[in-house]
């Protein structure tokens, strides 16, 4: 008995599963990913050489302020998740208001580390202070600038839905996979930092 | 017909000898500069941030006849980083974008080359030249020709970033769009050399496992990747303007000038 036809050919394009966006972002997803699996099993083998110092330091985190952030850019991600789910619908306006929410929570999300980075450096805890810290900073600093990065895609987002001849649904997911790696990777940095004890 | 006759006439008519020219330079430039600094001088990988100056005397001595020998070369051939420098400008000029983004990042390396390049060779060549100089004085150039070196990596950031934007940008499809990306992979792990300007110990000093080790991996394959790509960009190319042709499906690879003098 012949095998079924498994091929896409005679499916119609809008039937043919794919990888959301432009199939080269999922290739910096996957690189970046790799360039942070190594710093996270660097912090980790450290860890393991004093893991009395760095339980001491990693206490002066403010765990609340984590959850918080981390919520908050869950959030984000959820609104973004829903902008590209407009879009495809053609409610462009609506897809807009939620990418405009999604920059409102992105920026919370800066405004927070902020206040938690003021409050560790005037409580003593600063970059060189400690192996830990030296982690910490280093860490969120390099999800920070990720995060600045993002604020540039959701800007190219809001101005393509803004704009009837700029519309491109490709675009408006591969800023939203932008968007979700950052996303991944404070999860894991909130793992890893807050969490692992 | 013989090598010679064969390569004199492929030399005299392939309309891309130029390009090939500055791509086999490339290679050998790379190829120069990582034997130098890895193998005859061993300033790489960096020494330790920490030493005392009487280690840092016998870490000169230690490598005195290399450090002389292997800078001198590149005193001699350094300015072969040009033609590297040359191609990368010209793929981007190639591209629909304007010409600010080639000026740009061919000014910009040029200037870098000299703290992120010479420096070193400079600070390390005079510390090699007098042995019996004073111990702390050895340790300056010691500190001068890591921090240049490793510490100023950073102002290659800008260089990857702008690369990045005139591909993400250029509708000529002269890089695929993946490489952009790349480039700020790439940009981002020059960022994580500024605190080696803080640190003397730890992940972060200039000789880190972060600030070296995993930085030097990432840029050794993108250095491997746009070598590539840039030799792929000269295949493709037909020295016109508008888009770059793609290579024809299932043709067959078209040979280098050099290959087809040897076949």
């Amino acid at each position: 008995m012949a095998a079924p036809d498994t091929s896409t050919a005679d499916l119609p394009d809008e039937e043919i599963e794919r990888v959301p966006g432009e199939g080269d972002m999922w290739f910096f997803v996957l690189f970046e990913s790799l360039v942070f699996t190594a710093y996270f099993c660097v912090y980790l083998y450290f860890r393991t050489q004093d893991e009395r110092a760095f339980l001491e330091a990693q206490s002066a985190l403010n765990l609340p302020l984590g959850i918080v952030d981390t919520i908050v850019l869950l959030t984000s991600s959820w609104a973004i998740a829903r902008c590209v789910q407009e879009a495809r619908a053609g409610r462009y306006p609506a897809a807009r208001r939620l990418a405009l929410a999604t920059i409102g929570l992105g920026a919370a999300f800066f405004a927070l580390k902020l206040v938690e980075w003021v409050n560790l450096i005037r409580g003593g805890h600063t970059f060189t202070s400690s192996d830990f810290m030296q982690h910490f900073f280093f860490l969120t600093g390099m999800h920070a600038i990720h995060l600045l990065i993002g604020f540039v895609a959701l800007g190219i987002l809001v101005h393509q839905l803004s704009d009837p001849q700029r519309r491109s649904q490709e675009t408006i997911e591969t800023c939203s996979t932008y968007w979700h790696t950052v996303d991944l990777y404070w999860v894991l940095i909130f793992a890893v930092l807050y969490i692992v004890r | 017909m013989s090598i010679v006759s064969n390569l004199r006439a492929n030399l005299r008519t392939d309309p891309k000898r130029e390009l090939w020219f500055t791509w086999y330079s490339t290679v050998a430039f790379y190829s120069l500069y990582s034997v130098v600094f890895f193998v005859i001088t061993r300033t790489q990988p960096p020494g330790k941030p920490w030493l005392d100056p009487e280690q840092t005397v016998e870490w000169f001595a230690d490598r005195h006849g290399g450090l002389l020998f292997g800078f001198g070369l590149i005193f001699v051939l350094g300015g072969w980083s040009a033609t590297a420098i040359a191609l990368i400008a010209y793929s981007i000029r190639r591209m629909s974008v304007s010409r600010a983004f080639a000026y740009s990042y061919l000014v910009l390396y040029l200037i870098a080359a000299v703290p992120g390049f010479l420096l070193i060779c400079i600070a390390m060549t005079a510390g090699a030249l007098r042995p019996d100089r004073n111990p702390e004085m050895q340790r300056w150039l010691y500190d001068l020709g890591f921090l240049s070196f490793s510490g100023t990596m950073g102002v290659f950031l800008v260089g990857s970033l702008i690369w990045m934007a005139a591909i993400l940008l250029d509708k000529n499809r002269v890089f695929p769009r993946w490489f952009g990306y790349l480039n700020l992979c790439n940009a981002l792990t020059e960022v994580v050399i500024a605190p080696s300007w803080i640190f003397q110990r730890g992940v972060l000093a200039w000789d880190g496992v972060i600030a070296w080790w995993i930085d030097v991996a990432v840029f050794g394959m993108y250095t491997g990747v746009f070598i590539y790509l840039l030799r792929d960009v000269i295949i493709r190319d037909d020295l016109g303007t508008g888009p770059l042709p793609e290579r024809p499906p299932g043709r067959p690879r078209r040979l280098h000038p050099l290959a087809k003098v040897l076949r």
